[in-house]
This record gives C-alpha cells, structure tokens and sequence, in this order.
C-alpha cells in the first residue's frame, strides 16, 4: 500500500500536509505523535473517510482515487473500503445487532456472501478473537475489550489487505485494553499488513516493524522502533517521547 | 389565473383580514390567560398534591388532551346552555381552547417541575424554607426557565388553533376570509392571503421559539 | 332528555372515517415526509430551502386553512376535490412537514461513528441506510411519531368544517336536530378518548420492546 503526498485541509487549518508513506505487504506500521498531529486523519483519509485536498492512496498499485481528478463513485469507495479494515476508537459497533450479526452483516450485504457462509466465518473470527461465548449477545451487553474485539473481526470478515486501527485502546482501561492488544499482537505475526496509531509506546516498539512520527500534519521521522524510539534524530521527537515517557 | 389576479383584491380585502388577524390575537391571548395559569396548577396538583388530587389532575390532563379541541369547542358553545349556562362565542372559545391548552402545558410544567434537581429541595429545606416557600422561591423559578420556550411554542400553536374559533362564529381571520371567499367566490385568492397572514406571524414566532431554546440549552 | 350512551351508536359510525382521515393522512405524511426530510438536509442550498419553506408554511399555517384551500380553493381552479380526499390530502401535505422534521431529528440521533462504521465496512450508502442507519433511527422516530398519529387523530375533528361525516360532524348533525349539546358532545369525547388512550398504550408497549430490542441480548 501506498500513501503518496496526501494532504487535508479543514478550511484554513492544514491536518495533513504532504504524507507519503509506503508500506509493505505483511508490515506492521506505528503511528506516533501528540494529539492533533494529524494521525488521525491521516487513517481517515486512507480509506476516504475523509476526502483528501491532494495527493493519492494506492492499494497493489491501484489508485484509489485521484483528487486532482474526480471524485471516486459510491461504489468505487465502497469497493476500496472493502479492501481496507478499519477499527475506531470508540468501536462504534452496530448496537441493534449481535456481535455475529455485526460481523455478518457487511459480507452478506457488501460482498455477497451467502448468509451461512457468512456466519460460519463470523464464528471462526469470534474464536480467533477470543470471544465465541459472545457471539449472540448484542454490543451492550459486552466489555469494552470485548467490543473492540468484535470490531476487529467485523473489520476481518471482508479479509482486507490492509488493517487500520485508530487508538484502538484508548477508550478502554488498561486492563481491558491487553486483551485488544494481544489479539492485535497475534494479528501481526499472522502477517497481517497493519497500520496502527497508539499511544501505547510499549506495544509499538514491540510489535511494529517500522514506527512514524507525526506532529503538526507532517511525518517528521521514521525509522526502525528501536532508532525511533531509543535514539531519535528529531528534536521534536525528542521531545514528544519524553513527555510521554516521564508519565 | 394570474398572479396579478391573484393579488388583485388583496388591497380590499386586507383592511378586514387585518382586522380578523387581531380578532385572533386577542384571542389567542385570552386562551393563554386561561390556559397558561390552569395548566400550571393541573402540573402542580399532579406532580407535588395529595394523592387524591393527583389523580384527578391527571385525568383531567388526559381528558384535556384526548378529546379535539373542536369537540370541547362545541361542548362548551352547545353543551352548557343545555345546563342554562349561556356563553358569548368569544368567551365559549376561551374556556374551550384554554380548558385544551391547559392539558398540554400541564405536562411541559410538570416535566419543568421535576427538571428541578431534588437537592435543590432539600437545599431549601435545609434553610428553612416552608413547603410553599420552597415551591414559590426554589423550584418554580427554575421550573419556569426551562419550560418557557416549549410553552410559548403551544402558544404559537394556540394562535393557529384559534381558527377552530370559525366553528362559532367569531369573527376572526379565518372566518373572515370564508365569508369574502363565499361573497365573492375569489376562495383560493383570499384564503391564500389568510394563509400568509397566519404564516406572518406563526414562523417570525417558532423561530424565536427555537432560539430561545437553543440559548436556554447553551446557557445550562 | 336522551342520555350520553344514546349517542354512543349513531355518533360511532363516524369511527370509520375519523380513522380513514387519521391513518391515511399519516400514511401520505410518513411517504413523502422522507424527500422532504432528504430535502431539508441537501447540500445543494435551493432545494434545502424548498424543503425548509414547505416545513415551515405547512406547520405555520393553521390546518383549517389548508383543508379551506383544498375544498374551497382548488374548486374554484375548477379542480373539485370531494371533502374526504381533501381532508385525507390536506392533513396528508401536513404530515408530511411533521414527519420530516421527526425523521431528521432521528437521523441526528444516530451517532456520526455508525456512519463511519458502515462505510468503513464497505457498506454502499444505501446498504449503510438500510442495515444500520433506519434500524438505529426507528427507535428514535417511534414515539413521536405514535404521539403525533394520536394528535392527527383529534385534528381529524376539523375535517367536520369541509363535511367529512367524521364523528364531529355527525355529532353536530345531531346537535342541529335535537339541541341536546351536551349528551351529544360528551359521547363524541368519549368515543375520541377511546380510540385515543388504546392508541397511546399500544404505542408505549411497541416503545417499550424496540427500546429493549436495542439495549438488550
């Protein structure tokens, strides 16, 4: 997957400005940065969750859409997204469904699945994630870690091959939230290609194979967890780790 | 028809219309004298009387909202000469439409009364205030600012429910286009000009209506 | 004097039409409440206004006045509307600026992030209305939308001034007859308040299950 020179304007506030950013098949990428540094909307505008002003997203060398040029169908976009997975912040988890209904529901209705095959994979992802038992049970009456779980294997179910995780584990107490990253971890060393915005530093520099440092809508550094994290060669990396790490 | 015939009239018969259209000012603030007052004592009685009285203002409520507004019109206008209670038309209206107003504000007043956080009670209490000086100087001044941009929004909507007040006679802006609609046979013309007037006056009004509740939302 | 319950019987064939008028203006009103509502929120600003005029003139103008235009009104255009149709379509067209403004409050109910989700999920937009949106909506829609059906059901009463035989105007028939205002007006409350309180209890019981369809396993 490809991200080359993206940007995103608000108006007259920039969040993005000129992201490039490239990354293999089977690579796990994390996203660091203070709050507000564009991070976010950076994944947004990966999947076109939000509209990129310029630049241009490709997935196996095919665009996703030209911003220069027109704007991506409907059905373009609902076809993209299909090929990337995408897990909130706060789970946002269909609430009138139950966890295998929420898992369901998108390959019944965007792919096309046939419904028994649809839940036959939507169990085998419950599994894999940890929480069969929950499979009937609507998002209300689970978890926060639970949620988040059922919303990695709703974001599985379309085997997209890219996965984005916006601050997973940032709505959920710590204890909650190694439940998520474990399951993130096993992802990882499954080969799935992940790109992942934490403030979990430790999980970062433990899982991904390449970590980025955003601030102020721009990737000011990126390099191997370790380079990044225990030597880096910004000062305003230097900075943000330190403030975070003196907590 | 064309426009220019559509408005063609219009100048002859707005002096009447306006006329009309103040009929049903009046009455709209007459119903509100009733209603507004009655429907607070209906809130009162069943949100903090005995249980006795409770009751009873709660069915009253519901018979106050279950039943048309022109049906109780025609109760009162009818009904209670039969009980040798003969009422003008204008004053038939008032009570009816109040009577019916009463019901609906009764509700706003009393989710207004029980918005009122109950420590503010206790707090009250706690300083020696009797019952009705807890009621009087604590609960209902803040009850009353939730409520008043919902309850003047059933005032706008008893504005245009005076046009059941055509039911009786009255003479004001609906009844007064009908009867220029029925002398002239210019019903579309006329009754488009009504229309606007009632329009004149109701939207400036919800609108206000909505702005008072967003700044009352802003400010809690 | 004849008593309430005399009236009862005649005054209940008028049931037939008060609900004719009460359901079918709410049929057309929930129908075309939705372009209206789509309308509202548009992004192209001429149509956004369209949809924001027709809202506010059909609400601020009293439904007498509508019913006049549809009978009186359109008649002398040489269009004859007979007085069920009109009072059907009359409060229909109201409806529909009631129901519009009940379905966006219910569409802004729904969290952004659902939204999000179902795009995220490659869901088409449709596909993202159907599935996730409207069945989150509904719960919000519900009751006011059961509150104003019953408001419609006492507004059908104003059908009575065009000559609809709803119940209002056989009671009034009765009234010019026999000038027992009273028994007559009485029956004809009660018959409202028995279509009406039913109505209601219904639509807290359907409240009370979507509401417990969405909380619960």
């Amino acid at each position: 997957m490809e991200v080359q020179g993206l940007g995103k304007a608000f108006g007259p506030h920039r969040a993005l400005e000129d992201v490039s950013l490239s990354v293999a098949a089977g690579e796990v990428v994390g996203i660091i940065g203070p709050s507000g540094s564009g991070k976010s909307t950076l994944l947004r505008c990966i999947n076109h969750l939000e509209q990129p002003t310029s630049g241009r997203v490709l997935i196996d060398g095919v665009p996703i859409a030209d911003p220069g040029g027109r704007e991506p169908s409907a059905k373009e976009l609902a076809a993209l997204r299909r090929k990337v997975g995408m897990v909130f912040q706060s789970f946002n988890l269909f609430p009138h469904l139950t966890a295998v209904e929420n898992v369901m529901l998108a390959q019944v209705k965007a792919l096309g699945r046939p419904k028994q095959e649809a839940r036959a994979r939507a169990l085998e992802l419950l599994e894999r994630v940890g929480i069969a038992d929950k499979a009937d049970s609507r998002p209300r009456r689970c978890s926060g870690g639970q949620q988040q779980r059922i919303a990695i294997a709703r974001a599985l179910a379309l085997d997209p091959r890219v996965m984005l995780f916006d601050e997973p584990t940032s709505a959920l107490d710590p204890e909650l939230g190694l439940e998520v990253l474990g399951v993130m971890r096993e992802l990882a060393s499954d080969g799935m290609t992940m790109i992942v915005v934490t403030h979990e530093m430790h999980f970062a520099e433990e899982v991904a194979d390449r970590i980025v440092f955003m601030a102020d809508g721009r990737i000011v550094e990126e390099g191997p967890p370790r380079q990044v994290m225990r030597a880096p060669r910004h000062e305003r990396t230097r900075r943000f780790l330190r403030a975070v790490l003196d907590r | 028809m064309t426009t220019a015939v559509l408005f063609a009239h219009w100048p002859d018969w707005i002096g009447d219309l306006s006329g009309g259209l103040l009929e049903s000012v009046k009455l709209t603030a007459a119903i509100s004298a009733v209603g507004l007052p009655l429907g607070l004592l209906l809130a009162m009685g069943s949100s903090l009387g005995p249980r006795p009285l409770r009751w009873l203002s709660i069915a009253v409520v519901e018979v106050a909202r279950g039943v048309p507004a022109l049906v109780v019109l025609y109760l009162v206008y009818f009904g209670l000469p039969q009980a040798h209670l003969t009422l003008e038309a204008f004053v038939a209206a008032t009570i009816a439409l109040g009577f019916t107003m009463a019901g609906y504000t009764a509700e706003i007043f009393r989710a207004g009364i029980n918005a009122v956080p109950d420590g503010q009670r206790e707090a009250a209490r706690a300083v020696g205030l009797r019952r009705g000086q807890e009621l009087l100087y604590v609960v209902l001044p803040q009850a009353v600012r939730i409520v008043i941009p919902p309850i003047l929004g059933y005032v706008v909507l008893f504005f245009q429910a005076t046009s059941l007040a055509f039911a009786v006679a009255i003479p004001e802006l609906i009844s007064r286009a009908y009867t220029i609609g029925s002398s002239t046979f210019e019903y579309l013309n006329v009754l488009i000009l009504a229309a606007l007037l009632y329009a004149a006056i109701a939207i400036p009004a919800s609108q206000l209506v909505d702005w008072l509740e967003r700044r009352r939302d802003r400010l809690a | 004097m004849s008593s309430v319950v005399d009236y009862l019987g005649p005054l209940s064939a008028g049931i037939g039409n008060t609900l004719l008028i009460t359901f079918g203006a709410f049929g057309i009103g929930a129908a075309i409440g939705i372009p209206i509502a789509l309308a509202r929120s548009a992004r192209w600003r001429p149509l956004r206004m369209l949809g924001v005029a027709y809202v506010e003139l059909l609400r601020g103008i009293p439904p007498i006045a509508w019913l006049f235009i549809a009978f009186y009104g359109l008649a002398q255009l040489g269009i004859r509307v007979e007085s069920m149709p009109a009072a059907v379509g009359g409060l229909g067209a109201i409806s529909g600026a009631y129901m519009a403004e009940i379905y966006r409050a219910g569409l802004r109910a729904v969290p952004h992030g659902q939204f999000e989700a179902g795009r995220a999920v490659g869901l088409t937009e449709s596909g993202l209305y159907r599935h996730v949106i409207v069945p989150q909506a509904i719960v919000t829609v519900f009751p006011p939308a059961m509150t104003y059906v019953i408001g419609l059901l006492k507004d059908s009463a104003i059908a009575s001034v065009i000559g609809a035989q709803e119940i209002t105007a056989l009671a009034l028939g009765e009234q010019q007859q026999s000038f027992a205002g009273l028994p007559i007006f009485l029956a004809a409350g009660i018959i409202y308040m028995a279509i009406g309180l039913p109505l209601g209890g219904i639509s807290r019981w359907v409240d009370v299950r979507l509401t417990r369809r969405l909380a619960d396993a």
